[in-house]
């Protein structure tokens, strides 16, 4: 039961920290880790199975990480608690939508918020290339190598990111 | 908006049912989901305009939350009140739930096989780019001016050498934004 609750708020404080697309990553990053519920690897993992499956990457994290440490019942707890802002402000948003639109408060929190998040994610990205680029300690050159080819690839024809993945998982069966 | 009860849950239904549909087909970022409910609820049935629908996505995607999620409660509530949020939310969110309990336990059961093991190194790497791209695209919106840079800057710093929660760094972010531009538009920030 305890775990149950944990897991709800945990999510709860990872969908307050979303701002749209992978922001929320690095939250749910640190909160994963310093639970124990996840290593880093499996936050890497869980970042490209939510890319590869429908849905939005919050949700698919929830009932993941729910779904091992709590089985079905966990998952549902994790779901609805990264629910809970989208239900709570988003509710009052859409009662007082006319009030909202342009309001140069909310204008003024995102102009500070938005750049926070992208230092958030540059220190995720960080992590992960130190823990996948030097595991132990060791440089490792077939994941750079692969990390350079799907970045290019990436930049040069705008592939989807299922698509991205699926070339990702065969270079890794080609040269690993 | 004055429609009767039956009215509401009626219109709520065919939002689960449109909402189910989309959110099986709604891979990553989701935009599509937009071009979805454009089509779905302003040119074939005409329950919202385009200007409607685009405030209802501005406000979304402007507070904390997953945006779909955002942005279904409050066409939710627009289309049909309470019952209308309950059945978008519902609708969207229950695809990833169904596929993501079975992906799940298959992950578990693969994920030590030696192929697989092999794939997922290739996988993992990828990530690394996949997320620097999406950094990218936020810069557009984040990086109005100097401001900018400074904030993304500190937050780095801040996680590099400091124990600091996410949420804390989130929190001084908003606080800084009020501060650096706090009460410059029509004076009605206090």
């Amino acid at each position: 039961m305890a775990l149950y609750l944990e897991m709800f708020i945990v999510f709860v404080r990872i969908g307050f920290c979303s701002f749209g697309g992978l922001s929320m990553v690095p939250v749910i990053n640190q909160e994963m880790l310093s639970h124990g519920w996840m290593n880093l690897q499996e936050v890497t993992d869980i970042v490209a199975i939510a890319e590869m499956t429908p849905g939005p990457l919050g949700i698919n994290c929830a009932t993941f990480v729910g779904m091992r440490t709590g089985g079905i019942i966990g998952a549902l707890c994790a779901t609805l608690g990264v629910l809970v802002p989208s239900l709570t402000l988003c509710f009052l948003a859409a009662v007082f939508i006319e009030k909202l639109k342009g309001n140069p408060v909310m204008a003024n929190v995102m102009y500070g918020i938005r750049p926070v998040c992208i230092g958030l994610v540059l220190y995720v990205l960080y992590t992960l290339s130190a823990s996948n680029f030097l595991p132990e300690g060791s440089f490792y050159l077939v994941p750079v190598v692969i990390a350079l080819i799907v970045g290019l690839i990436s930049w040069k024809f705008k592939l989807s990111v299922p698509v991205l993945i699926l070339i990702a998982a065969g270079l890794g069966l080609l040269l690993v | 908006m004055g429609l009767t009860k039956s009215e509401k849950w009626k219109r709520a239904f065919i939002v689960l049912r449109v909402m189910f549909k989309v959110g099986f087909f709604t891979w990553g970022g989701g935009w599509s989901i937009v071009a979805q409910l454009q089509k779905e609820f302003i040119e074939k049935r005409d329950w919202l305009s385009q200007e409607e629908l685009m405030d209802i996505i501005s406000v979304g995607r402007s507070l904390p939350g997953i945006m779909i999620i955002n942005i279904g409660v409050i066409f939710g509530y627009h289309i049909g009140g309470v019952p209308g949020v309950f059945c978008s939310v519902l609708g969207i969110a229950s695809p990833s739930v169904i596929v993501m309990c079975i992906v799940t336990g298959f992950y578990m059961q693969v994920r030590d096989n030696i192929y697989v093991a092999k794939a997922l190194v290739g996988v993992r790497a990828a990530v690394i780019p996949i997320i620097g791209g999406a950094a990218l695209k936020m810069r557009k919106t984040a990086w109005i001016n100097y401001g900018g840079y400074i904030i993304t800057a500190a937050a780095f710093s801040l996680c590099v050498f400091t124990d600091l929660h996410n949420i804390i760094i989130v929190i001084g972010g908003a606080v800084a934004g009020l501060i650096l531009k706090g009460g410059k538009r029509n004076g009605t920030v206090s």
